[in-house]
């Protein structure tokens, strides 16, 4: 049980706010293509296993874990979906390595977004059908009463938010997979009209077509694929009540986060993320999200995220660069992919791939994601350069 | 392996809109033991109803018939009018319709924090100066007629 499980291959495909031209399956193919040849060219005959990350809604077919092998090259071989975000996926993928019952297992999330008429609906169709979705409100208000709650507890400004989006628009400009970078000013996301008040329009990340497939592999089998393979060092999921009624503590602080990462961390031997973590890619699919994040990941205390990422703590020369590829907010929101998409970043900044937003000297990160509204639910995982 | 051709003309992509084939099935949402009983109370007698867990001094409102902290059963004896005031946990305005198009005026969502539980409803009959955290508020029913044994049978809550 104790394999060292590391990140072999890694590909993507779309990264377009709509991508016309292909099929969901079809971009999902393309990312497995570009995994399989970063992998060495490994043909997926040689692959072990598979697993998919999705949402039946989001296909908009019932049972769509049944449409997941052909684009992976996975006929006739074990194959499963986990119904829930893509590092989730991933813990479910190095578990297989980790028992020994596979060597190479190859991990798929996509998000086609833009064949939604109103995701809104989506969204509000996940509440709870006897208590929430009868006022038939745009259900992001959620995030409107998180975000109220989260300020009025730990004393975070509306402006401290709105630096979260300035910083991360910012970033994606450097970052030729992002749709959504601009340079932009404290007003223009204050000044914004509000989605659901305090939460303003720019608030909320913009959505994003693509398919992220990474490959996993035992260490013996590591070594014979690649010559820059990443570890996974420590993975933690974990999920808070569904039912909003009982989110105390829940409504104003990210209790998912804090034990998801309790769990990634003491895996991962860290006991002091601050010092331990170089870099770290986190769910910011709403600007609160992210110093909200930060605070329950304990790279910073109760309260403090605002204030650090004021004075510079988290941009790309901080102490702990956070979402340095422009998050959700600058690169787009992946829906269950948000995981890997996370994770995608981290992999090229260890392996020094990250281009003109190359991060120097850096040998461990943090991928940390969250399911979205009405969602509880977060998983992080520790990646390092070292095994 | 790889994708050989592409569609580079917008005009030439295609799609499928299901239009009167789309998604047929329609759902109906069994209240349960706990909601039939808590959606009653609303219509008939205009209470809200909570169950305590004495083993975690929880008291969930909305009532249910098991605690999800120790995962004791929630019984008869364990339900409790909870009262129809409580104070404002949190608020917003909701400024988008739920197509996301722009609202005429903003409806005001709040959690509501009755014992230990956070009853989502709306905030009405208020001005914007009264919207505060920790500002009590209290129920408004509908006239008794116009319930249907629904969380709509509150009108909404207002600040006291």
């Amino acid at each position: 049980m104790n394999k060292k499980v590391a990140i072999v291959g890694l590909g993507f495909s779309g990264f377009g706010t709509t991508t016309p031209d292909l099929s969901y399956r079809e971009m999902i193919f393309e990312a497995a293509t570009r995994c399989y040849e970063d992998a060495g060219g490994i043909h997926p005959q040689a692959i072990d296993s598979f697993v998919a990350s999705s949402e039946d809604f989001m296909e908009g077919i019932s049972i769509a874990d049944e449409y997941v092998p052909d684009q992976l090259g996975a006929v006739l071989k074990p194959v499963h979906s986990i119904t829930g975000d893509s590092l989730q996926g991933l813990a479910s993928a190095m578990m297989q390595i980790k028992t020994g019952q596979q060597n190479i297992v190859a991990a798929s999330a996509f998000s086609k977004v833009s064949n939604l008429s109103h995701h809104e609906h989506l969204v509000s169709y996940a509440t709870d059908p006897v208590y929430i979705r009868p006022f038939n409100e745009n259900p992001y208000f959620i995030a409107g009463l998180e975000m109220n709650r989260y300020l009025h507890e730990t004393g975070t400004t509306r402006d401290q938010c709105a630096k979260v989006v300035l910083k991360n628009r910012y970033n994606a400009l450097k970052n030729p997979g992002a749709c959504y970078g601009a340079r932009l000013e404290l007003e223009d996301v204050t000044g914004a009209p509000a989605l659901s008040y305090p939460l303003g329009i720019y608030d909320m990340s913009g959505h994003l077509d693509g398919a992220i497939v990474v490959l996993l592999a035992s260490e013996e089998r590591a070594r014979e694929l690649t010559d820059k393979p990443v570890w996974i060092k420590g993975i933690g999921w974990a999920t808070d009540t569904p039912n909003l009624d009982s989110r105390i503590e829940g409504m104003g602080s990210a209790v998912y986060a804090k034990l998801a990462s309790q769990q990634a961390y003491r895996m991962a031997d860290i006991n002091n993320p601050f010092n331990e973590i170089d870099f770290a890619e986190i769910d910011d699919t709403f600007s609160y999200k992210e110093l909200q994040h930060l605070e329950a990941l304990n790279l910073c205390g109760p309260g403090e995220a605002g204030r650090l990422l004021e004075l510079g703590c988290f941009s790309p020369d901080g102490d702990i660069p956070v979402n340095v590829s422009g998050g959700s907010l600058g690169a787009g929101y992946l829906h269950e992919a948000n995981g890997l998409q996370r994770l995608m970043e981290v992999i090229l900044q260890l392996r020094g791939e990250a281009g003109p937003r190359q991060l120097l000297d850096v040998e461990t990160g943090l991928a940390f994601a969250w399911r979205g509204v009405p969602t509880a639910t977060g998983a992080a995982a520790v990646i390092s350069t070292r095994p | 392996m790889g994708i050989l051709e592409r569609n580079s003309r917008n005009i030439d992509n295609r799609c499928w809109n299901p239009g009167i084939k789309a998604f047929p099935v329609k759902n109906v949402y069994t209240a349960g033991v706990a909601g039939q009983r808590f959606f009653e109370e609303l219509k008939e007698n205009g209470k809200i109803y909570g169950s305590k867990c004495e083993k975690c001094g929880l008291t969930y409102v909305p009532a249910r018939i098991y605690c999800e902290k120790c995962f004791d059963h929630l019984l008869e004896k364990d339900w409790v009018d909870v009262g129809i005031e409580g104070t404002i946990y949190s608020y917003t305005l909701v400024c988008k319709t739920k197509s996301g198009g722009p609202k005429e005026k903003p409806s005001i969502m709040a959690a509501i924090r009755i014992a230990d539980g956070l009853l989502i409803h709306r905030l009405g009959d208020c001005r914007e100066e009264e919207l505060e955290i920790g500002r009590p508020v209290k129920a408004e029913f509908k006239p008794k007629q116009d319930r249907t044994g629904s969380i709509e049978d509150i009108m909404h809550f207002k600040p006291l």
